[in-house]
């Protein structure tokens, strides 16, 4: 037994090998890695903005590359999970020696992932991650320049405009919310209830659950009996779509209101009928540009006529950045990248213009959409000035 | 390549220390516990709170995390280790739910930027991985060591005789709940450590980490190498986190799906209960009056070379 | 008066969550009373069962949109599934199972996590990860009265388990294949020198127990949705009803089943915590039950022989 179990390393080892060697390096590429969940409950996100990061990186081959060289997606799936996620951030960073990550697409990940990208000077931009610490780790590079950036908004920016929109422009004063125990859902839910109650408003039932239960039924009677004039969900498609159906089994006919996961045109599969009406903040339209329609028409023929969500439109907008950044800098020294992604000035992309701030975060207005039967329509974009909201168009 | 390789070696080290722990409940003692995640998760949460909120150093946290996951070990052991075999089971991975659903509602978001550990002025990086694999590895020697030492020592023999007949083992006079209890703090303690190893090298504790599957893979991979065995599981503890990683480590994520890593899980649980339920290297085989301790070797060497005078 | 209207929902929407805990934890008591062990795989049949039956009735179903067809296409659905999973649930007891029937009680034990790893992970490779929406055959408009609501859904559930544990008890008390299963779960060798093939008792009872796991996967997928994970906390919680309501008894199951949706569903409004730990309550109450009453409520208490 001893020798077989030597004999089966000793295999082990060979095919391994035999892939090392097979994996030749090509210096001819730029490579830039992707992190993102392509399995597990909530993949339906990672493997939009993969697919999206993978159709801008084919459109710039497919017009020569830049400066004469291709670039190449590596993709790593990090199952939605921290280890996962920074052991494919040790292969894209170590093994594969890429330019500059596009991801990851969960705030958990994304929190781990930053701290290393900033110790390891890699650049990093989050399509999707939206927990205000994300930008905020500390910078600890020996340059002590800042690698992280996003091009999603912050949810510190998303729950401020989404109260404000609600106490103000909606004249919601009673809300009740109804979030998952995580990162993210968390994040938006107290943000949001903080600022709607420093106007004046009042949160009646602040209600959790976790991430993966299906039954809200208890959840959603406790709401039902607090009478709130709407029920704030800012979750994940998979839970919004059981809360929507349950609610209305219980005969809950309040408006719901949610945030961006609800941009994932997943819903609209899961709970069809129990859309309509649904009012949520994501992120805002680009007016006037034919970018954002000619990149839907393209994903959906490249991806038999599926829709994009607004994370895959973001990590379209990053990968366009990251490729502009390659080709000013001339080069795939990671330091120079940075460089000219923290140089980016009005990019025009899907998304509208992108500019960052100094800590890396997306300067932007927020859009507020309302959903009819299972369309969404925007109803346009919104900011927060002097503590008072602001149609910006 | 190979520095991904590493990060499986020290991967594998802090299972290798968790599987030692599983080992001593269930491989010596016979007991089936399911909630190794939840000790993992206490060492990892200890040492997190102490580097990140405190400012104390990872050497400090170290013994404190074996302390606190040993006593909620002894906690859950004293009530439920009453219950026998397949009960016992389940309570434990009641209680590992337990742990991960309290510390999730507490912080779903866990703990971020934990400082990393030094020694001697030396930071621990993780693109120069080496240093911190000696370390991890010294430990996994270091627990090794012990765990021969314990397996043949009187609480050792004590754990085997539970194992093979409760109530043979108090009829003669084995005290089973002392005995029962100590294997569990013990396995917990070590667990601990592998967690307060798993934070010093991730810089990052989140709840979502340790679940379930956790447990079960620790579990599986006592199994793969030999109940009752602290090399076989050491060994076990590499070929799982090999496995778990091999798409990355050859760079064929694209091409293997992620399910195929937890179905070969599968199927090796299955094909080894049928054909090897012992496990790859079995259990440790000891006869009688074979010199297993430092004390008894010195004493035999002692004997041998009287003989020779 | 609110308060009260209030808790009655919530034991309401109980109910109905606990019902489908019962249906499932039926299949693990039965294959506890005869084999004496956990088939965790039990919950992952539930998940195959899920997806049978939404494969069938959507290529049933095809351009014909009547009502009449829908619920017939959902009842063909449902007894393909129910043949299938019965099938898979046998073959599974013949490969993983079976060789092990007389090793230590961890071997099958683990041989099942091992299945349960391959089922639920073979699902989402074929089907992918995503959930995936088990449309009502049927009119699922609420029916509210005195301010409380229950969906004809849950009323179905509920029905279901209950004919179902009725159907069972009756079988295993009543006909000579479930006296034979009764003898089995006794003693096995000497149900075998009696003349009663064991082999074929064992059978049957995850054919059965199968069965009633793709019952369990159809109704609760309407609510919960398909996809791969599904079986495996639903299957772990049905698991935790079976011992709380004494693992190898019938009525046992559909109790501890009920009991436990209804704490649920109590739980964390009656203790004032966050709906966050409602499990940890499940988990809690299993355990408290565990230490003051390991066999369970109805079980029987059973003294280790020497």
């Amino acid at each position: 037994m001893r020798k077989a179990v030597i004999l089966f390393l000793v295999a082990l080892f060979a095919v391994t090998g035999v892939y090392a060697g097979g994996a030749s390096e090509n210096s001819d590429v730029y490579k830039i890695g992707f992190i993102g969940p392509l399995t597990g409950d909530n993949a339906n996100y990672g493997i939009r903005c993969s697919n999206a990061a993978r159709l801008a990186i084919d459109q710039i081959n497919a017009e020569g590359g830049i400066n004469g060289k291709q670039l190449q997606l590596i993709a790593e799936n990090s199952e939605g999970t921290v280890e996962r996620a920074l052991s494919s951030y040790e292969k894209l960073a170590y093994t594969d020696e890429v330019c500059a990550i596009i991801g990851p697409v969960f705030t958990g990940p994304a929190l781990a992932v930053a701290q290393r990208c900033q110790e390891d000077g890699i650049v990093m931009i989050s399509p999707s991650a939206t927990h205000k610490d994300v930008t905020a780790q500390p910078i600890a590079n020996d340059d002590g320049l800042n690698y992280v950036f996003r091009t999603v908004p912050s949810d510190a920016l998303q729950s401020d405009v989404a109260a404000h929109y609600f106490y103000e422009v909606l004249g919601y004063r009673r809300l009740a919310s109804l979030y998952a125990m995580n990162d993210y859902s968390q994040g938006l839910a107290n943000g949001m209830a903080e600022t709607f109650t420093s106007l004046g408003g009042e949160i009646v039932a602040s209600e959790t659950c976790m991430v993966g239960d299906k039954d809200f039924r208890t959840q959603l009677t406790q709401i039902r009996a607090a009478d709130p004039e709407a029920i704030y969900i800012p979750n994940y498609t998979v839970e919004d779509a059981q809360i929507l159906e349950q609610a209305s089994q219980l005969g809950i006919t309040v408006p719901f209101l949610s945030s961006d996961g609800f941009s994932d045109p997943e819903i609209y599969n899961l709970a069809p009928d129990f859309t309509d009406g649904v009012i949520y903040v994501g992120p805002a339209q680009a007016t006037a540009s034919s970018i954002l329609t000619d990149f839907q028409a393209a994903y959906a023929a490249a991806y038999n006529g599926d829709a994009p969500d607004s994370f895959a439109t973001n990590s379209y907008d990053a990968t366009y950045i990251i490729a502009a950044a390659i080709e000013r800098a001339g080069s795939a020294d990671p330091k120079a990248i940075r460089d000219e992604v923290a140089a980016t000035k009005d990019f025009e992309g899907a998304n509208g213009i992108i500019n960052f701030a100094a800590n890396g975060d997306l300067v932007a207005s927020q859009g507020v959409y309302e959903v009819d039967g299972i369309t969404p329509v925007y109803v346009g974009a919104f900011q927060v000035v002097d503590n008072h909201i602001v149609q910006v168009d | 390549m190979i520095n991904f390789f590493m990060l499986i070696l020290i991967y594998s080290g802090v299972y290798a220390l968790m599987a030692i722990g599983q080992n001593c409940i269930t491989g010596s003692t016979g007991m089936l516990s399911l909630c190794h995640a939840g000790f993992f998760c206490i060492g990892s949460y200890v040492t997190a709170i102490m580097c990140k909120m405190f400012g104390i150093s990872f050497w400090l946290s170290l013994p404190v995390a074996a302390l606190a996951a040993g006593f909620v070990g002894f906690l859950i052991g004293v009530p439920t280790l009453r219950l026998k075999g397949d009960y016992l089971c389940i309570a434990t991975l009641g209680l590992g739910e337990i742990i991960r659903n309290i510390a999730t509602n507490i912080n779903p978001v866990g703990i971020t930027s934990i400082p990393r550990a030094s020694l001697f002025g030396y930071q621990f990086s993780s693109r120069n991985k080496g240093a911190f694999i000696i370390l991890i590895w010294v430990f996994v020697l270091i627990f090794y060591i012990l765990f021969q030492q314990l397996a043949h020592s009187r609480l050792g023999r004590a754990m085997n005789a539970i194992r093979e007949d409760e109530v043979a083992a108090q009829s003669n006079g084995i005290n089973v709940t002392k005995y029962k209890i100590s294997s569990f703090v013990l396995g917990a303690a070590i667990g601990g450590i592998a967690g307060s190893f798993q934070t010093a090298y991730t810089l990052t504790v989140s709840p979502s980490s340790y679940t379930f599957m956790v447990s079960v893979m620790v579990l599986c991979t006592v199994v793969l190498g030999g109940m009752g065995n602290a090399k076989a599981v050491i060994l076990g503890a590499f070929i799982i986190q090999f496995i778990s990683y091999f798409q990355q480590l050859t760079g064929l994520t694209n091409i293997i799906p992620p399910q195929a890593n937890q179905m070969i899980f599968g199927l090796i649980l299955v094909v080894m209960m049928i054909w090897r339920p012992q496990g790859l290297l079995g259990r440790d085989k000891y006869r009688y009056g074979d010199p297993r301790t430092f004390k008894e070797k010195l004493l035999a060497v002692a004997k041998r070379k009287g003989g020779e005078r | 008066m609110a308060t009260l209207t209030l808790y009655i929902q919530y034991i309401v929407n109980g109910l109905t969550l606990g019902a489908i805990y019962s249906l499932i934890a039926l299949g693990y008591t039965m294959v506890y009373g005869i084999l004496k062990f956990i088939n965790f795989a039990h919950g992952d049949i539930l998940m195959v069962g899920a997806f049978i039956g939404l494969v069938v009735y959507q290529a049933l179903l095809g351009t014909s949109a009547s009502p009449v067809w829908m619920v017939a296409a959902f009842f063909i659905a449902m007894i393909v599934s129910m043949v299938l999973c019965a099938l898979l649930g046998m073959f599974i007891e013949r490969v993983a199972y079976k060789p092990l029937r007389n090793a230590n009680r961890l071997a099958p034990l683990l041989s099942a996590i091992g299945v349960s790893f391959i089922l639920s992970n073979g699902a989402a490779w074929i089907f992918g990860t995503q959930s995936r929406r088990f449309p009502y055959p049927f009119d699922n408009t609420p029916i509210t009265f005195f301010g409380i609501s229950i969906t004809p859904h849950q009323i179905l559930m509920l029905v279901v388990s209950i004919s179902m544990m009725l159907l069972l008890a009756f079988f295993v008390n009543k006909t000579k294949m479930g006296k034979a299963m009764r003898a089995t779960s006794l003693d096995q060798p000497t149900s075998a020198l009696m003349g009663i093939n064991v082999n074929r008792v064992i059978s049957l009872t995850f054919a059965i127990g199968s069965a009633l796991a793709a019952v369990g996967g159809i109704l609760a997928a309407f609510d919960f949705r398909v996809y791969p994970s599904m079986g495996t906390m639903t299957g772990l919680k049905a698991f935790v009803a079976a011992v709380i309501g004494g693992i190898g008894s019938i009525p046992g199951a559909m109790i501890g089943g009920i009991l436990l949706g209804i704490l649920e569903a109590v739980g964390a409004p009656l203790l004032h915590i966050p709906n966050g730990l409602k499990d940890t309550v499940a988990f809690a109450v299993l355990i408290i039950v565990l230490l003051l009453r390991p066999e369970g409520i109805l079980g029987k208490n059973e003294r280790e022989k020497v």
